[in-house]
């Protein structure tokens, strides 16, 4: 499954295409308006970190949400319906959500800390914080799009089931990323000593966001 | 032991609209039942039922293969599917959407390529450069990939040409006779069934009986 995908997704370059262009050009309007010249310093890991998984939230949406809706789209749910088993089929459709993700990721970060011309006071933590948030992302952009896919209205749908699912991740992201640019000086949770159990709390959320689409899957996926 | 179908005042709506009102049918080992009606009679929403890919509202639906009953999940993973909204992925070539099926199934792509060649179907060619009848034969391949027993046929010589429908008739029949090869090194494979949807009667061999959804 997770092989079929990335070839789908190479041949047609949809998602790779919407993800990139839409993370670009946010980051530009971004770095245009508070970039390293407009964003006062004492501000800059406070409002920062909430920029920065804002644009990885809206690039996430604006490509994940086909994982499944493409299937039913296209009717070729019912073919994968008849041969392979939901959790395969999840498992599949989460790895390519997650190396879509990673890859993301792997674009926008530094660019925006190039663009935002940001020093990283905790790259380590930084690093585990994009691993765990974009997992986390990408496993509870795929329990909703699989939820929506045989709804009517599916783009207003995603945006209504993912706020409550998707809210606990970016305020866990959004608190350590602050940590990871402000460093030990950091008064919130994000600061050294409440970072490890805010990103406990992160990964735990995204065990639960995990098990919770492999239990409900089965479930939305089948009549 | 043989398989066998059978499905008893089966019901289905779509909101207040009765699509199926209570049909009843049985077909054994190597027989085919022949499900006739108009447009819009119910013959897609039975073989979906059967198929288990949609739950009726009340009414039972026995299925079995040597001697084990098998519910709708089971029953999805095993039966052999020919209907006309069976897409396949476009930006895949022919060979390469039975080669994931086979994969998903778990079973070698040669049996991919060997029903390609049965089917003459061009291998290279994406899915969604091939020809309405092209596809049609495509659905055929992918339905008989894991050797089903139950084959669910809709409107299955829809958009085939005359040396299409000679080459699925071939494999029906196949289909409805014991297999040598497939039941172990001493005894051949019990014959499969078959339920074929058709809006008006087939000749097709082997029908034991004949539902008619209504004129």
């Amino acid at each position: 499954m997770f092989a079929k995908e990335w070839r789908s997704e190479l041949r047609t370059r949809y998602a790779l295409n919407t993800l990139a262009l839409f993370a670009v050009n946010t980051l530009v309007v971004v770095s245009a308006s508070l970039g390293p010249l407009g964003a006062a310093p004492g501000r800059s890991s406070e409002t920062l970190p909430v920029l920065l998984w804002l644009i990885l939230l809206f690039a996430a949406a604006a490509g994940l949400p086909r994982a499944f809706v493409h299937e039913e789209e296209t009717q070729t749910a019912t073919a994968l319906r008849l041969a392979a088993t939901p959790s395969a089929l999840f498992c599949g459709k989460l790895a390519y959500a997650l190396t879509l993700l990673a890859a993301l990721e792997a674009l926008v970060a530094p660019l925006f800390l190039a663009v935002m011309n940001l020093d990283v006071a905790r790259p380590g933590l930084l690093a585990a914080t994009l691993a765990a948030g974009g997992f986390g992302l990408a496993a509870g952009s795929t329990l909703v799009a699989a939820i929506i896919a045989q709804a009517r209205g599916k783009g207003t749908l995603f945006a209504v089931l993912s706020f409550p699912v998707l809210l606990p991740l970016l305020l866990l992201a959004v608190e350590l990323t602050r940590g990871a640019f402000a460093g030990g000086g950091s008064q919130g949770q994000g600061g050294q000593g409440g970072a490890g159990v805010v990103l406990m709390q992160l990964l735990l959320y995204d065990g639960a966001v995990t098990t919770a689409g492999l239990m409900l899957f089965p479930v939305v996926w089948n009549p | 032991m043989p398989p066998a179908l059978s499905f008893t005042q089966v019901r289905r709506r779509f909101g207040r609209l009765a699509v199926l009102g209570g049909v009843s049918a049985s077909v054994a080992a190597g027989e085919v039942l022949l499900v006739t009606g108009r447009n819009g009679s119910g013959k897609s929403t039975l073989l979906c039922c059967l198929a288990g890919l949609l739950a009726p509202d009340s009414g039972t639906i026995d299925y079995s293969e040597d001697g084990a009953p098998m519910d709708a999940a089971a029953r999805r993973r095993r039966i052999g599917l020919v209907a006309p909204d069976l897409a396949f992925y476009g930006e895949l070539t022919a060979a390469e959407n039975l080669a994931f099926f086979c994969r998903l199934r778990g079973i070698g792509r040669e049996r991919g390529d060997e029903l390609l060649r049965r089917l003459e179907l061009p291998p290279d060619r994406p899915a969604a450069a091939l020809s309405s009848g092209m596809r049609q034969r495509l659905r055929w391949a992918w339905a008989l990939l894991h050797r089903p027993r139950l084959l669910l046929l809709d409107e299955p010589f829809q958009n085939l040409d005359a040396a299409g429908v000679a080459i699925v008739r071939r494999l029906l029949a196949e289909h409805l006779a014991p297999s040598p090869a497939g039941g172990g090194p001493s005894a051949p494979a019990p014959p499969g069934l078959a339920v074929v949807a058709n809006p008006v009667p087939l000749e097709i061999g082997s029908v034991a009986a004949t539902l008619d959804l209504g004129a």
